[in-house]
C-alpha cells in the first residue's frame, strides 16, 4: 500500500508542476505578442530616421560629428542584454556564452554594461570590469531606460573612456530560433558612397538652423532607436524561448504522468491480486482444517 | 494637401492629409502649407498644430524632434509627443515638482541642464493640457 501512495503523491506533484508550466507558457505567449507589437510600432520611427540620415549625409559633412569619429581602438565597451528571469531554456546562457567569447577576443580592458538581471548577476561574479548595471528592466520596459543608457554611453564615448561600443543581444528570428548577435553601436559608421548618390535628388533642402546641427540632433536619436530595438528584440526572443521551454516542460510532464499512471495501475493490480491470493489461501486453509 | 506622418519611438501617432502644420522650430515657430520648399528643421519644446482636410484643428505637445518636408510630404520625428487632451496632468505636475527640486539642490551628481529641460517639458505639458482646441 505504501508504494501506491508514493506513486499517487508523485502524480499529484507532477500535475501541479504541469499546471505551472502551462500557465507560464500562456503568459509568455501573451507577453510575446505584446513584445512583437512594440517592435512593430518602433519600426516607422527607425525607418524615418534612417531615411532622413541618408538624405542628410549627402548634404552635410558627416565626418564632422564627434560620435562618428573613428579613433584607434584601445578600450571596447560591450553592452550585454539578457533577460531578467530564468526558466527559458538556454536563452540567457547562450547570450552570456557568446558575450564572454567576444569579450575575451576584445581583451582584458573591455568594459561592460550589463542589462537584464541574469547578465548583471553573471558579470558581478565573473571579475570583468562592469561600469554599470541595469537589472529588472523587462518587467516594465520603458524607453526612458534606453534613454538613460544611451546618454551614459554617449558621455563615456565622448570623454574617451572607451573607443568603440558593441551591443550583444538575442535576435528574435522565429518562435523556435533566437540567436545571440553582436552589433556595432559607436562610432557610427558612415554610409557607403553608393547609397549617398542614390538620394542626391533631394539635395536642395533648406536647413534650420543648419545641416550639421540637425545631423548632430539626429545621430543620438538613431542611437536611441538602435538601443531600444535591441531591448525589444531581446524581450521578444526571451518570451519566445520561454514559450518553447515551457511547452516542452508541459509535454514532458504529460509523458511522465502517463508513465506514472501506468505504474500506479500496475501496483494497484498487484496489490489486489495479492489480496485475493491471500483470501483464497485463507479459505483453502480453513477448508482443510 | 500635405501628406503628414508623425512618428515617435513607441508609436505611430498620426498619418493623413493635412492643410497645414505649425511647429516650434529651434529658430522660431513656423507653418508649413501646400507646396512648401524642401525643408528640414529641428523642433523644440512646444506645440504642434495641424489642420486636417476637413478643417479640424488638432494640437499636440512635443518635447523635441525633427520636421522634414519635401514634395508635399511631411514627417515629424518626435522624441515624445501627445495629443494635448490626453496629457496626464497629475504626472506632469509631479515631474514639474521633481524638476524644481532637482534644480534647487546642491548635489553635484545632478545634471542641471537635464533638470531644466525636464522642467520646461513639464511646464509645456501643463500649459497645453487644459485646452481642447
Amino acid at each position: 500500500m505504501s508504494q501506491l501512495k508514493e506513486i499517487k503523491n508523485r502524480i499529484v506533484a507532477v500535475k501541479n508542476t504541469q499546471k505551472i508550466t502551462r500557465a507560464m507558457k500562456m503568459v509568455a505567449t501573451a507577453k510575446l505578442r505584446r513584445a512583437q507589437d512594440k517592435i512593430v510600432s518602433a519600426r516607422p520611427y527607425a525607418n524615418k530616421i534612417d531615411e532622413l540620415l541618408k538624405q542628410l549625409s549627402s548634404a552635410a559633412d558627416t565626418g564632422s560629428d564627434p560620435l562618428m569619429e573613428q579613433r584607434p581602438v584601445k578600450i571596447n565597451l560591450v553592452v550585454v542584454v539578457t533577460g531578467d528571469r530564468g526558466l527559458c531554456g538556454s536563452f540567457n546562457t547562450n547570450v552570456i556564452k557568446f558575450a564572454t567569447q567576444k569579450i575575451n577576443e576584445f581583451g582584458e580592458d573591455t568594459k561592460i554594461i550589463a542589462v537584464g538581471k541574469k547578465s548583471v548577476d553573471y558579470f558581478k561574479k565573473s571579475g570583468h570590469h562592469v561600469i554599470d548595471n541595469y537589472p529588472n528592466v523587462f518587467s516594465n520596459l520603458r524607453i526612458e531606460i534606453a534613454k538613460n543608457a544611451v546618454a551614459q554611453i554617449k558621455k563615456g564615448f565622448l570623454d574617451g573612456s572607451f573607443d568603440s561600443v558593441y551591443l550583444i543581444y538575442s535576435e528574435f528570428i522565429s518562435m523556435i530560433k533566437q540567436i545571440p548577435r553582436i552589433e556595432k553601436f559607436l562610432p557610427i559608421v558612415d554610409e557607403p558612397d553608393a547609397e549617398k548618390k542614390s538620394s542626391k535628388q533631394t539635395g536642395d533642402y533648406i536647413f534650420e538652423p543648419d545641416a550639421a546641427s540637425i545631423l548632430s540632433d539626429l545621430v543620438p536619436r538613431q542611437m536611441l532607436v538602435k538601443f531600444w530595438k535591441a531591448l525589444l528584440e531581446s524581450n521578444a526572443a526571451e518570451q519566445a524561448a520561454r514559450m518553447t521551454a515551457m511547452d516542452n516542460a508541459t509535454r514532458n510532464a504529460s509523458d511522465l504522468i502517463k508513465y506514472l499512471d501506468l505504474q500506479y495501475n500496475r501496483a494497484r493490480q498487484e496489490a489486489i491480486t495479492k489480496e485475493i491470493l491471500e483470501i483464497v489461501g485463507g479459505a483453502e486453509a480453513l477448508k482443510e482444517g | 494637401m500635405i501628406d503628414l506622418e508623425i512618428v515617435s519611438p513607441v508609436s505611430f501617432v498620426y498619418q493623413g492629409k493635412v492643410k497645414s502644420v505649425s511647429a516650434p522650430g529651434t529658430n522660431g515657430g513656423f507653418q508649413v502649407l501646400y507646396n512648401h520648399a524642401p525643408f528640414v528643421s529641428s523642433l523644440t519644446i512646444g506645440k504642434v498644430k495641424i489642420v486636417d482636410e476637413n478643417g479640424n484643428e488638432k494640437l499636440y505637445s512635443i518635447s523635441s524632434g525633427i520636421l522634414e518636408v519635401s514634395n508635399n510630404k511631411a514627417s515629424i520625428i518626435a522624441e515624445s509627443i501627445e495629443v494635448t487632451d490626453e496629457i496626464d496632468i497629475e504626472r506632469a505636475k509631479k515631474s514639474l515638482e521633481r524638476a524644481i527640486e532637482r534644480m534647487k539642490s546642491d548635489d553635484k551628481g545632478i545634471d542641471k541642464d537635464r533638470a531644466r529641460l525636464s522642467y520646461e517639458r513639464a511646464k509645456n505639458r501643463i500649459k497645453f493640457s487644459g485646452k481642447e482646441k
